[in-house]
């Protein structure tokens, strides 16, 4: 009895452990920030700019806010020329993100090259944001993950060495 | 036989979850099918979603020594979702008094009540204010600002004061809240006089 019930469940779930994979790597391989940029490169046949040492520069964003801010990931488009059509761009970014992502701002035109999207995933204590902005034949792709108490304190002491803003203002 | 067949539900339910994961609805109330109709219509599209978590985000990283932030972060602390639509168009006549009837008709329930409710003669222009109100204390706002090439869509859900909104009215599509004050400022006073006409 057992037996019957345990063999078509053990089935089901190995399916689940086979094809959910198989179904998302067909649908267009890797999700997340890197699954946008490399959608975007194949849908409109452009190539982005990596920021060199970005890893490095993510890690030292870290150290500087004491982990206000981290997991800074930045592409470039530069000479982006391709048409875009606003709710196209969305639909991408929405499938690649993947779950969790809840789309905060867009502002999009139906005439000139400007879109921006931004998202934005809780992370516990952390926010993590992406931004997509493209202005003119400029495109920015940029993901970071912020935790507000500690970029506030940064914020404050910045604020306090440069001899404090005037709060009566 | 029965075993199977939940297992095999059990299994097709693995399956079917994920997909009926994704398709959360959104908290903005209003129709689906008619924010994409307009969407598509228009030129511009504007469009805010933030919701409870992100509201205390922002609030986080908002200043308590600085008194403007200050007001902003004590306001939206306690607010549930702050939702704009903005829709501008090229030319005049892209969407119809069908469409704002159909907008209006969302809140047509007895927890809002009409604020302000000004129209144009020519019919062109209106601007729409509702409260929500819960045990006699105001719980939210919505605007509806219809101008012939723009159409403008603001919900605000949560405790909110009327004189605290312009302090919102930095935020982006926002702007239109510091009028929403001066108006209905305008209407208190106007409750006061005796009353020569309807809207």
């Amino acid at each position: 009895m057992n037996r019957h019930f345990w063999i078509p469940l053990a089935c089901a779930a190995l399916c689940v452990l086979i094809v959910v994979p198989w179904v998302a790597l067909a649908a267009g391989g890797e999700g997340g920030f890197d699954g946008v940029v490399g959608s975007i490169e194949s849908r409109y046949h452009q190539h982005a700019m990596r920021i060199p040492l970005m890893g490095l520069a993510s890690v030292v964003a870290g150290a500087a806010t004491h982990g206000g801010v981290d997991g800074v990931q930045v592409a470039e488009f530069e000479h982006f020329s391709a048409p875009v059509d606003g709710e196209e761009l969305n639909r991408l970014v929405e499938e690649k993100l993947g779950q969790g992502w809840e789309r905060m701002i867009r502002e999009t035109g139906r005439h000139g090259g400007e879109q921006t999207l931004i998202f934005s995933h809780p992370e516990g204590k952390r926010m993590g944001l992406f931004i997509l902005d493209l202005n003119g034949t400029e495109l920015d792709v940029v993901q970071v993950s912020v935790d507000p108490d500690r970029l506030n304190e940064t914020i404050l002491k910045y604020k306090h060495h440069d001899g404090g803003e005037d709060s009566s203002d | 036989m029965k075993h199977r067949m939940i297992a095999l539900i059990l299994g097709a339910a693995a399956l079917i979850a994920p997909a009926c994961a994704q398709t959360s609805s959104s908290p903005f109330p209003l129709p689906t099918p008619l924010e994409k109709e307009l969407a598509a219509r228009a030129a511009n599209v504007t469009e805010v979603t933030l919701g409870k978590g992100m509201l205390d985000f922002a609030a986080k990283i908002m200043d308590s020594n600085d008194k403007d932030q200050a007001a902003a972060k004590q306001l939206i602390e306690g607010l549930d979702g702050i939702y704009v639509r903005d829709y501008e168009f090229d030319k005049e006549g892209q969407y119809s008094m069908d469409d704002i009837e159909k907008l209006r008709q969302v809140f047509e329930t007895p927890e809002w009540s009409p604020i302000v409710h000004e129209r144009e003669s020519k019919g062109s222009e209106s601007t729409d204010v509702l409260m929500k109100m819960v045990n006699g204390e105001p719980r939210g706002i919505f605007v509806l600002d219809a101008e012939p090439k723009e159409l403008t869509i603001v919900l605000i859900v949560g405790p909110i004061r009327m004189d605290q909104l312009s302090e919102l009215k930095g935020l982006s599509g926002l702007g239109a809240l510091g009028d929403v004050e001066k108006k209905t400022k305008t209407k208190d006073k106007s409750d006061d006089k005796p009353k020569t006409g309807g809207n």
